[in-house]
């Protein structure tokens, strides 16, 4: 066995993270770790990565009992790990993010930065990520980041690799090369714990599964022997029945439109209509503009030329407050940086943008506020001790949760959603649906950006597809995969002709 | 929670101990401690709320000077006592607005602008009153520093009021709660469409108004404006936020706390002077024990749920 855990415990305060996480990896495995949103699932890999120490328990590395001190020694152990949220410094770049800590020094203890950024560059051109060693890290997007992550656990050569939610902001293309990264590690002799919430992805690469459930382990065994609906049982705890069905609502009147929006390099006389009641899906490739657009649509980004309106009425946008008092809402893809303030408690964050709406003459209505907070982590199944816990506490999917919430309290009638199930279990995706369809049935108005497209042909009742800042097409509900990555991919591999 | 509750406990125990010091206990050393410390306290309030919002105002000495001799000057033009307090006031609330409206429009770090208006503001004071101090005030105007009411220094229940009414802002108010968000993730703040700049201009105003009523209580007790008043108090004002739990990286601080820390300084400086320490020894205790303050706030941040 590479690495055993046995019964490991954890608290954090009077919060139970691990009641009884057992795991057991061999070398030239890939094992999945597997559970809800708050299982426990990254607390207990950031014990194995010396990110936490644990209350109890035993964790065995090669059969020697271990215990790390810091995320230092576990790596002089051969241990690295894809962080679920970023945890690169933001002011380097890429390259020097890489090797982070790792540098080639010249005497002195001057880093030779010219071969960092010379074998960054070779890494990166090696599996084809669309990265440059010179770029820096806070420009990109939380994609690029993962892949940032992603190149910096695999040049530090180690023997067990834990990739927490590798692919959750990542689209089909780079998702692919991912598991070309895992099963090279895994030939390799490698060991390889990998968190995914993506159900379609686990027979490509997985040969193990381990679920975690309420901080315990709950079941463990070959991939080949549980079947997806076995799966999920163990997760969640009961059936959760068939796959989630939208029955689509007649659409009302047209309420977002956007009219030949142009914006140098990035968008290119883009128009589109959203009318009440519908869910229009907004798929493409990373780097097609869709943040872009959302983030055009909400005010941040100037428009150079072109028009939007809500409700017949053209909107002034020149910042988020424009688009909020026009009744439109953002769920950002980057949750941490701009989604969340993550020290505020729980309750803050829901309430945040609809604060107005909870006080009189600038006055706080408290009980009001409480009872919209609880209201919605009850709505949301929230995870958490409650409206007092600081945000940061909260797992990664809950923490998306709130944000969702925070909109709905507010009211708004257009919402874009950005990635909105990047790092949700899949009975909280249930619960995310439910909510959209729910606010397309109050007659909103909803444009879902989304990578993965399972879940958007699932859920949205015509799917767009963007492709170099332009609209290429428009598909009927219940298209294909195949048709939607043709409409998105069709140009590039014109290009590269 | 014990540990939250430290700086509390340090004030107990100093102030325990401070009982063994002769004269401590006696209503003139009460009473002086409380007037002294008054005036730091009172800008200390509207510091922690540009700490929360993650700015910080170094120029409260200079609007502390500016906001004391614009009103003893009025008072000196024969405006009535409360007039000139209110001018004092007004002043200071203005130079508030400037900071705020200077950092939020230039997109300036709040360091650098009120560095600036610290000297622009010193710089005019110092103009305006060709670097004399204005004597001719009023001589009820004293009670503000120095009066007594109900068997208790008048400053006390000021303060008292100041420190309600900046804790209904920050816990009770939209304001506070868009402080508290600005200050923990700004980005975040300007996504849910907050109007950013708007609350982060009235909050640098509100402090400066704040300091301004410092200014004249400052005035009071000195019975003149003089122009080189406050200087090195930013220091103090911040001081006290921060030995109070306050975070200079935003999003944290309170009322109670600072007022705590306020006291424990004072007290600080009245027990080395009555057991006759240099000053020049107070300077270095007071560094320490920021330091110290900060260091536990910190442990207890990260062992805290
Ligand atoms: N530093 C912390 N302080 C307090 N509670 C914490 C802390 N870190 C995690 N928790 C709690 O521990 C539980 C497990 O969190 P963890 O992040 O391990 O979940 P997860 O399985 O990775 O979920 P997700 O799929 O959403 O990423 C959650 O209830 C979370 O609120
Ligand atoms: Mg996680």
């Amino acid at each position: 066995m590479l690495l055993e855990l046995k019964s490991v415990q954890k608290r954090f305060g009077g919060v139970t993270a691990l009641r009884d996480g057992s795991l057991s990896v061999r070398a030239g495995e890939v094992h999945l770790l597997m559970g809800e949103n708050g299982a426990g699932k990254s607390t207990l890999m950031k014990i194995v990565a010396g990110m936490q120490g644990l209350d109890s328990g035993e964790m065995l590395l090669r059969g020697q009992p271990v215990r790390f001190a810091n995320p230092k020694e576990a790596a002089a152990a051969g241990i690295a790990m894809v962080h679920q949220e970023s945890l690169l410094a933001p002011h380097l770049t890429v390259g020097e993010n890489i090797f982070l800590g790792r540098e080639d020094l010249a005497p002195f203890g001057v880093i030779r930065r010219s071969a960092i950024m010379e074998r960054a560059a070779r890494l990166i051109e090696s599996h084809g990520f669309p990265l440059r060693a010179d770029w820096r890290v806070e420009k990109l997007s939380p994609a690029g980041r993962q892949l940032v992550e992603i190149c910096r656990a695999i040049a530090s050569n180690a023997s067990l690799l834990i990739f927490d939610e590798p692919t959750s902001s990542l689209s089909e293309s780079e998702t692919r090369e991912v598991f070309q990264i895992v099963r090279t590690l895994k030939q390799q002799g490698a060991g390889v714990i990998y968190i995914t919430h993506r159900l379609e992805e686990l027979r490509t690469v997985g040969d193990h599964v381990t679920i975690l459930r309420d901080g315990a382990t709950v079941h463990s065994c070959p991939l080949a022997d549980l079947s997806r609906s076995q799966l999920i049982q163990h997760m969640v705890g009961r059936d959760l029945g068939a796959l989630y069905q939208r029955e689509p609502i007649p659409p009302g009147k047209p309420l977002l439109e956007l009219r030949h929006l142009q914006r140098a390099k990035i968008l290119h006389d883009l128009s589109l209509t959203i009318r009440a009641g519908e869910i229009v899906g907004l798929a493409g490739l990373m780097g097609a503009g869709r943040t872009e657009l959302c983030r055009a649509i909400f005010g941040i980004d100037p428009l150079d030329s072109g028009l939007i309106l809500v409700d017949n009425q053209p909107l002034p946008l020149h910042s988020p407050r424009d688009a909020v008092s026009a009744g439109i809402a953002l769920i950002p893809e980057d949750r941490q940086r701009t989604g969340l303030a993550t020290q505020l408690p729980v309750g803050w964050n829901l309430t945040l943008s609809s604060l107005s709406a909870h006080s009189r003459f600038g006055i706080l209505n408290s009980s009001l506020l409480a009872a919209t907070e609880s209201r919605f982590i009850d709505r949301l199944r929230i995870k958490t001790a409650g409206p007092t816990q600081k945000s940061v506490r909260l797992s990664g999917g809950n923490q998306q949760k709130i944000v969702i919430a925070k909109w709905v309290a507010q009211g708004a009638r257009v919402f874009l959603f950005d990635e909105p199930t990047r790092g949700i279990d899949v009975g909280a995706k249930t619960e995310v649906f439910e909510v959209m369809d729910s606010l397309a049935r109050d007659g909103a108005a909803i444009l879902m950006v989304s990578s993965e497209l399972p879940e958007l042909i699932q859920i949205a009742d015509r799917i767009l597809v963007m492709r170099q800042g332009r609209i290429a097409g428009e598909l009927p509900r219940h298209t294909t995969q195949e048709e939607i990555m043709a409409l998105a991919a069709f140009e590039q591999e014109e290009l590269s002709l | 929670m014990i540990q939250r509750l430290l700086p509390f406990a340090t004030l107990i125990i100093l102030f325990a101990a401070l009982c063994f010091v002769p004269n401590f206990l006696s209503e003139t050393n009460l009473s002086s401690v409380i007037r002294q410390t008054a005036v730091i306290n009172t800008m200390a309030l509207g510091m922690t709320m540009v700490i929360i919002t993650s700015g910080i105002d170094l120029s409260v000495g200079a609007i502390l000077a500016m906001g004391g001799l614009l009103g003893a000057m009025a008072m000196e033009k024969g405006l009535p006592i409360p007039a000139g307090i209110a001018t004092g006031i007004a002043t200071g609330a203005f130079c508030g607005f400037l900071n705020g409206f200077l950092t939020t429009r230039l997109k300036i770090n709040s360091f650098i602008v009120t560095l600036g208006t610290l000297g622009i503001i010193r710089g005019l004071t110092l103009v305006i009153s060709n670097g004399l101090p204005v004597h001719q005030i009023p001589p009820g105007f004293s009670y503000l520093g120095e009066g007594t009411l109900i068997g208790v220094p008048f400053v006390l229940w000021l303060l008292l009021a100041c420190g309600l009414l900046v804790h209904f802002l920050l816990e009770h108010t939209k304001l506070g709660r868009y402080g508290f968000a600005i200050g923990s993730n700004p980005d975040a703040a300007f996504y849910a469409g907050i109007p950013v700049a708007f609350h982060v201009t009235s909050i640098y105003a509100i402090c400066g108004a704040l300091t301004g009523l410092a200014g004249m209580i400052e005035a009071s007790r000195l019975m003149t404006g003089q122009p080189t008043a406050g200087q090195g108090y930013e220091l103090q004002a911040i001081a006290a936020v921060v030995i109070g739990g306050g975070s200079l990286r935003g999003g944290e601080g309170s009322v109670i706390g600072t007022l705590v820390g306020a006291f424990i300084m004072g007290l600080l400086a009245n027990g080395s002077d009555l057991l006759g320490i240099s000053p020049y020894w107070q300077q270095a205790i007071i560094g320490a024990i920021i330091i110290l303050a900060v260091s536990v706030d910190e442990l207890r941040k990260r062992s805290a749920v």
